[in-house]
């Protein structure tokens, strides 16, 4: 009989995994999908919102590609519970699938902030498609719009609001902006910019409530005037989609705990994305970073497993990126780590920004901010994951970085680190192309 | 697999390797257009280009959340232009470098190998740049430790 395969969320994670037991598996199996909802890209969902992309295109597979690629669909339904004894996973309509193993990859969702009125219409989150559709239908040209929280989620839809005509302010209770992705003085670097360019910030503020005002909504802080607008974006963080597991005997931290194979402490179960903690790369202790390079790491990882292959995983690096209005920032790895050397460089008039975090002779985290059209911007970008990645040892071109941040690729080049990158795949063989693949995506 | 062969100890700095890469992807001699960069080393004495190795693993390919990036009869990874959304996830992903962005187009672009006949490669009037059959290796680190070993001596570093 087949092994019977059920991969439970067609995010980042589960698609990854699905299409590496396609690649990896010596004889066909059969894949159940059980995914809330059609499978899409959460990644490109600000192009949809500012329209430079149609809805189709965030789709990672229509249902004639996974009925190519011989996956059983569950689509509309959730997992509610697991029984890990029986191999069998319950539906939230009743129905049973039964399992040889299974892929846990349920994500996570966005919260908000706990305050009366956030519930309230014309208040959204913009993380499923779903959200996304009905924040389009929320913004027209000239109206005003207030994202509460200053993170990551907020910056990546940033540029499309401001695209649309909006105008924008956005709140943030931490004391500046980006608190979980750069330091205090990158983020003044940021500010500056997007104050530059039209966007209004108020940080260290409270919010209290949210009405409703004659068709607009009023936001309420705990200090400092009201604010009146017409959408309200709630970016205030997300949270991992497992309460269905609980007692299923999955042992559950932050996240789910795995190991170097992506497998639980459960037989035949493994986790993957956004529900999985597993090996950060840089600290070597376990953490969720709810990315989507480590969700597609991670999936690809379980799947070979799932396959019956024997792969390891050295560990998830947790790196960023956002672009607001033609500047990048990005962080990577340990770049908040206190007791990190850390060298800075600041060129104010280029809005530029580099900090290093050395361990040693090794580069254990940076930061990086510069503009999108700074040719150079890219390209460093790059270089210093991979610095990161391979724990290279500079050895005496630590001096180079040290005396000059922004100059990144002599010491990159110099302390060999192409030569200790070309030998590693994630698992243990050249990437197949999306075309080439059992399973696109 | 043909790759480009870099050998920094014949390169002179003249940049046309640049100007033929810029021309070929995009219709104009715009070195910032160009995938190959050539980098001054030892206080502007040598000089060295860099470009794409095409890593077996594909961190750029297997990051695009869109399946933009895939491979082309060179044997190159390629950007899909139609497909890209420019959402520099693969920008991040790739260890090396090697992926770049334009402002105006918001696409990422990168070496293809010109589809099999790289126009960086004819360029080249020293030979700096070869398309060869070889493996995928760093041709620049021998060259580059020892020549920034003497500017870090200079500065009576350690």
């Amino acid at each position: 009989m087949p092994a019977r395969h059920l991969i439970i969320g067609g995010g980042t994670a589960g698609m990854n995994a699905m299409r590496t037991i396609r690649e990896e598996e010596r004889e066909p199996s059969e894949i159940t999908l059980v995914s809330a909802e059609r499978p899409y890209s959460r990644m490109v969902l600000p192009y949809y919102l500012d329209r430079s992309i149609a809805e189709s295109h965030v789709f990672t597979a229509t249902a004639a590609q996974l009925a190519k690629w011989k996956v059983k669909t569950l689509v509309g339904r959730r997992a509610a519970a697991l029984d890990v004894k029986a191999g069998v996973c319950t539906l939230d309509d009743g129905a049973r699938v039964e399992y040889d193993d299974c892929l846990i990859a349920t994500g996570s969702s966005a919260v908000r902030a706990p305050v009366p009125g956030a519930d309230g219409p014309g208040v959204h989150s913009f993380w499923t498609l779903d959200e996304a559709r009905s924040v389009i239908d929320g913004i027209r040209p000239g109206c005003q719009v207030v994202m509460v929280g200053a993170g990551f989620i907020s910056f990546t839809i940033l540029n499309s609001i401001l695209s649309l005509g909006a105008r924008l302010t956005i709140v943030e209770v931490a004391p500046r902006i980006l608190p979980r992705m750069v330091d205090a003085a990158g983020a003044e670097v940021v500010e500056g910019w997007l104050k530059a360019h039209g966007v209004t910030l108020r940080t260290n503020v409270k919010l209290t409530k949210i009405e409703d005002a004659r068709g607009r909504k009023r936001l309420k802080f705990s200090a400092g005037p009201d604010l009146a607008c017409d959408v309200v974006i709630m970016a205030t963080g997300i949270k991992t989609n497992l309460d269905w597991l609980e007692g299923s005997g999955v042992e559950i931290n932050r996240g789910v705990v795995v190991d170097d194979r992506l497998r639980t402490n459960v037989p035949d179960v493994y986790a993957a994305g956004d529900v999985a903690e597993g090996r950060d790369l840089v600290s070597g202790q376990a953490a969720v970073h709810a990315i989507e390079p480590t969700a597609q790491e991670h999936g690809r990882v379980a799947g070979a497993n799932m396959a019956g292959k024997d792969v390891r995983y050295r560990g998830s690096l947790i790196v960023n990126i956002v672009e607001v209005c033609h500047l990048d920032a990005a962080s990577f790895g340990a770049w908040d780590d206190a007791k990190a050397e850390a060298v800075t460089g600041l060129k104010k008039d280029r809005n530029a920004y580099r900090k290093l975090l050395f361990t040693g002779d090794r580069l254990t985290g940076a930061i990086i901010i510069g503009r999108s059209n700074d040719i150079w911007t890219t390209n460093d970008v790059g270089m210093l994951k991979g610095l990161v990645q391979t724990g290279v040892s500079l050895a005496r071109f630590k001096d180079l970085l040290r005396r000059n941040p922004f100059d990144v690729k002599t010491a990159f080049i110099a302390a060999k680190t192409t030569g200790a990158l070309l030998p590693a795949t994630v698992l243990g063989r050249p990437s197949m192309a999306p075309g080439d693949s059992p399973v696109a995506v | 697999m043909k790759v480009l062969k870099l050998v920094p100890e014949r390169c002179t700095g003249c940049l046309r390797c640049e100007i033929a890469c810029s021309y070929m992807q995009t219709a104009t001699y715009q070195p910032a257009k160009s995938v190959i960069r050539v980098s001054p080393f030892e206080g502007h004495t040598s000089y060295a280009p860099y470009t794409c190795t095409q890593c077996a693993e594909g961190w750029c390919m297997t990051a695009c959340p869109v399946g933009a990036i895939t491979i082309n009869a060179a044997g190159a990874k390629d950007v899909l232009d139609d497909t890209c959304v420019g959402c520099k996830l693969c920008t991040i992903a790739c260890p090396y470098g090697t992926m770049f962005y334009d402002t105006s187009t918001r696409k990422a672009f990168k070496c293809n190998l010109c589809g099999g006949d790289p126009a960086c490669a004819h360029a080249c009037p020293t030979a700096a740049i070869e398309y060869v059959e070889a493996p995928a290796s760093d041709w620049l680190g021998d060259f580059a430790a020892e020549r920034v070993s003497h500017l870090l001596v200079a500065a009576g570093a350690r």
